[in-house]
């Protein structure tokens, strides 16, 4: 099922009111805006952060949404991803005032393939992508959103989009290459 | 679709067919009966990174994030008003009973406060006897 198929129905309930309704899309859509966000920013308060304030311009939007138009979604895929990026902007000023220390998230000799360690791997591998790359690396693969709207969202076209899929992927094999090459 | 392209798509999307852009799939599956072992192992080595890759598991919402974002809803947001309102007047209920309660002891106070007769009397008296003890003409 399309992530966003029934949207603009929930959406006409929420606006006005329906307690069930704004439940129904908390548990459809906060999931999804959380993992995005923790792609993004990595595991921390500031992906919740992004996630909440993200249903706070949605909740100002239910009332105003035109049926027909932009898929719900998308745009709250667009919004969350703004939010990643004014955070990730950020970052880098107060990085270029404090560089922080490299961490190491290679696999060192006491690191064994451990199924938890993995994830913690996986995840210094994409935070380690540049940002335009761990985006497209995170609509496509994560969040499961067809190459014609991932690059929409970015603002793209769909070769451009391809490339930086791959140069990303790439990137991550080279990373992970102890776990994924044979 | 040449064997080359078919490559640069699993680089790209990974080793699932079916999550490659609509537009290619079916150029893709025939690539696939046509040349079954080269699309077996292309999809073979795109799968290893796609499993590494969901091996990091989305962060898990929890029970405050999900009150707090439910929590500013419009619904929410009509009962937090409706209970302002309430509080409110409540409120001011209270005050004006506050003030109430004031005036009346403020005018039993002042009732107290008030010297009945015999005291008026008796006070007067006072006065005169002051005036003796001082020696100043009553």
């Amino acid at each position: 099922m399309d992530p966003g198929d029934g949207d603009e129905a929930l959406l006409a309930r929420v606006a006005a009111g329906d307690p069930a309704a704004i439940r129904s899309l908390v548990a459809r859509k906060l999931p999804r805006l959380l993992a995005l966000a923790g792609r993004m920013l990595g595991e921390s308060a500031e992906a919740e952060d992004v996630a909440q304030e993200t249903f706070v311009r949605a909740w100002k939007q239910a009332g105003n949404w035109k049926p027909g138009g932009a898929r719900f979604d998308t745009w709250l895929h667009r919004v969350a991803l703004n939010l990643c990026y004014d955070r990730l902007r950020r970052r880098r000023e107060v990085a270029m005032d404090h560089p922080p220390d490299r961490a190491d998230d290679g696999p060192g000799p006491d690191r064994g393939l451990q199924a938890r360690d993995v994830g913690r791997r996986v995840a210094a591998a994409m935070a380690a992508l540049p940002d335009r790359q761990r985006e497209a690396v995170s609509l496509c693969h994560y969040q499961e959103v067809s190459n014609i709207e991932a690059a929409a969202l970015m603002g793209v076209s769909v070769e451009a989009l391809e490339s930086l899929l791959s140069r990303g992927r790439r990137a991550l094999r080279a990373a992970l290459a102890d776990m994924v090459e044979p | 679709m040449t064997p080359e392209r078919f490559e640069t798509l699993a680089e790209a999307h990974g080793g699932d067919v079916a999550r490659w852009p609509a537009a290619e799939r079916e150029a893709a599956a025939a690539l696939m009966i046509a040349q079954p072992i080269l699309a077996q192992g292309v999809l073979a080595r795109a799968a290893t990174l796609d499993v590494a890759l969901d091996a990091w598991a989305p962060m898990a919402v929890t029970h405050e994030l999900r009150e707090r974002v439910i929590a500013a809803a419009p619904a929410a947001r009509r009962r937090n008003r409706m209970a302002a309102w309430f509080w409110g007047a409540g409120l001011s209920a209270g005050l004006a009973a506050a003030c109430a309660a004031g005036l009346a002891v403020g005018v039993r106070l002042y009732d107290v406060s008030q010297p009945d007769d015999a005291v008026s009397a008796a006070l007067a008296g006072y006065d005169d006897f002051s005036a003796v003890v001082t020696g100043e003409d009553a």
